[in-house]
């Protein structure tokens, strides 16, 4: 084996940074506000000029970076060197690789290149310090660092276990995303975000801009006339439809070409239209998975499927098994890698008491000040909106104790919570790295606790909430080791 | 007590200077309060609006409440409720005096132990023992130790997660 040598990214990658102004974008602010401030009385000349020299420095700056930058994949460690003036360098050892990850935004496509983000989070508390980004290396590269780097670790990961017989990797498709489940999209709250966050950046963007070249909606179709119903009807349901279509069209941009692949131990998801996303997972790291369905796609049966990884940054995105799909299908998967515990244990009535309690309970505050309202001044309205909250307070009461549940299997636990998005978590017996049980005055005289069980993957956190007080002992017992029965008495 | 406990408490107490340390929190809390409340009495005349004189008996009362609320109630509940315990595999607390909470986390799971000492720790000879975990949820906080049991506890407990580590995630 040849020793490794400090390498440059991709001279291609100046092409990509120059033509997303990636370092003159913090001149455009400026240049933005001198042609505010100046009009642009000039010729087009000026703008020529002010576009070029805008391109050029952008050229320039990008080559200082580019030459100044250099990588090394040794043997031990990946090291990047970078910075024009001030050098910085950061070191990963190999062993504390946790994945590697390589994307390809659409520039980067047009030019072959593609960006390898190595990650080496050490805890739940990730942060983009935590991670070395090479951007710019040829996919070929890109490739080949993704190999070496992932082989080094299932060397050291092997040598540790003392095993001395690597397995074949044989890979396997798992699922593969269909197109229509994009249809599911407008029923999911982070997919309908999309489009409301590109019409906020519209209008800051509107904001940026000088006043007289904003164009008055008024002018130009004239001032509608409001008093005709139908009209505002259709203005609602046309921006109906676009939000609709806009979940769809970002979901599609996300999801696009989603695919799942277990090759030897690690599962390879790849997605994306416009940004493409290999992400790998060391199935050995996965504590349990989470099948989450929101409120709308509870009614058209779909959900969406996480696994909880230890160790791993952005885990929320990066453990993504099904960004969204059938729930048999989540749970197919879910089963696959932490065997199912069996059938939810229902919560003890007084925990229904307690949900529809605190359900009901804004509504009724409002219907008592409602009431000596209308009493003392006659003011009724806030009587009846007092009236309409308490009696939606019950259904949602009601709902929210039947989403409450756990589960114990001879190797795994489930819990399950939630309303808005209701989230059912299947945790092997050995994710378990400790035990929170809470009781308030309420929960103490209501005969219920709380009982967290704190996980170093996903949240750190899970709690099936309102448990009969008198069970928590034998849950905690039999969804977690022997050291649990300190807990019983 | 009207119902039992879900879980078994642990077996044992803080250290009594515990009490004191609570009772000094709740002396300086009620200093600053009434500090604020003697300055409205002082410094906003009684003609300054018709709420004033109702606003200086409500501020009167809330520091006397909360001084007794702090000083003589609070301190000994929470001594009374505060437990804690290493068995043979695990770590285990039980703190708060209105919500309770019992922490359990097994010394095979243990990352690292810190002792901490605050200002008003280090004028009562006291120390807090923090048992960290894989999990941001999973930390054992065993609060107001003697130092040397503290010292001691936290030897004890990082040589035997030396021994007993697994995964320890």
């Amino acid at each position: 084996m040849t020793r490794p040598t400090a390498r440059r990214t991709s001279p291609r990658v100046l092409l990509v940074h120059t033509l997303t102004f990636r370092q003159a974008r913090s001149v455009v602010p400026v240049a933005l506000a001198v042609i505010a401030g100046r009009g642009l009385q000039g010729s087009p000349a000026t703008v020529v000029a002010l576009v070029v020299g805008v391109t050029v420095l952008s050229l320039l700056w990008a080559a200082l970076a580019w030459w100044r930058t250099s990588y090394l994949a040794g043997d031990t460690a990946v090291v990047l060197t970078r910075g024009l003036v001030s050098r910085s360098v950061r070191t990963v050892p190999n062993d504390r690789i946790r994945g590697v990850e390589v994307e390809a935004p659409p520039v980067h496509r047009l030019f072959g290149l593609v960006r390898v983000r190595i990650d080496a989070a050490a805890g739940t508390v990730a942060s983009e310090d935590e991670e070395l980004v090479i951007d710019g290396v040829l996919r070929a590269e890109g490739d080949r660092l993704r190999a070496q780097l992932l082989s080094r670790r299932a060397v050291v990961a092997t040598e540790a276990a003392g095993r001395h017989s690597a397995p074949e990797p044989v890979e396997e498709e798992l699922h593969r995303f269909r197109n229509r489940w994009l249809l599911y999209s407008p029923l999911v709250g982070s997919y309908l975000v999309l489009p409301l966050a590109g019409v906020g950046a519209l209008f800051r963007l509107l904001d940026e801009v000088p006043d007289r070249y904003v164009p008055r909606p008024g002018q130009l179709i004239g001032s509608p006339d409001l008093s005709d119903g139908w009209l505002v009807l259709a203005v609602v349901g046309g921006a109906l439809v676009l939000l609709a279509l806009g979940a769809v069209l970002g979901s599609a941009v996300v999801n696009w070409r989603f695919r799942l692949v277990l090759r030897g131990g690690s599962l390879i998801a790849e997605r994306g239209l416009l940004t493409r996303r290999h992400t790998d997972l060391e199935v050995d790291r996965i504590r349990g998975c989470a099948v989450s369905e929101g409120l709308g796609m509870r009614l058209v049966g779909a959900a969406r499927a996480t696994a909880l990884v230890t160790g791993l940054g952005d885990a929320a995105r990066r453990g993504q098994l099904l960004p969204l799909g059938p729930r048999e299908d989540g749970w197919q998967l879910t089963d696959l890698l932490v065997p199912s515990p069996g059938t939810l244990q229902r919560h003890p009535a007084a925990a229904r008491r307690r949900r529809l309690g605190r359900a009901v309970a804004p509504g009724g505050v409002l219907l008592v000040a409602g009431a000596v309202l209308t009493a003392t001044a006659g003011w009724w309205p806030l009587l009846v909106a007092g009236a309409v909250l308490t009696a939606l307070g019950v259904p949602l009461g009601l709902a929210r104790y039947a989403a409450l549940g756990h589960a114990t299997g001879p190797t795994s636990f489930a819990v399950r919570s939630g309303w808005l998005v209701r989230e059912h978590v299947v945790l092997q017996r050995r994710a378990v790295v400790g035990w929170e049980v809470r009781q308030t005055v309420v929960q103490r005289r209501a005969g219920l606790a709380t009982v967290q069980a704190c996980v170093g993957a996903g949240q750190g956190g899970y709690s099936a909430v309102d448990m009969a007080a008198p069970e928590v002992a034998g849950f905690t017992r039999a969804a977690s080791g022997s050291w649990a029965s300190a807990l019983a008495g | 007590m009207s119902a039992p406990t879900p879980v078994r408490e642990p077996v044992w107490s803080l250290s009594r200077k515990a009490i004191a340390l609570w009772v000094a929190q709740g002396a300086v809390g009620t200093l600053c309060y009434g500090l604020v409340v003697g300055a409205f009495w002082l410094l906003v005349p009684l003609d300054a609006g018709a709420a004033v004189a109702p606003a200086r008996w409500a501020g009167a009362a809330f520091v006397l409440a909360y001084a007794v609320l702090t000083l003589a109630v609070r301190p000994r509940l929470r001594f009374r409720v505060h437990r804690w315990e290493v068995t043979g595999e695990a770590i285990y607390t039980l703190t708060g005096w209105l919500t309770r909470t019992w922490t359990l986390v097994p010394i095979s799971r243990v990352q690292t132990v810190d002792v901490t000492r605050g200002l008003l720790q280090q004028l009562f000879g006291l120390a807090t023992v923090a048992v960290l975990t894989a999990s941001s949820q999973g930390t054992v906080r065993v609060p107001h130790l003697d130092l040397d049991v503290a010292r001691h506890v936290a030897d004890h407990v990082a040589r035997r997660a030396e021994k007993t580590r697994d995964e320890a995630t």
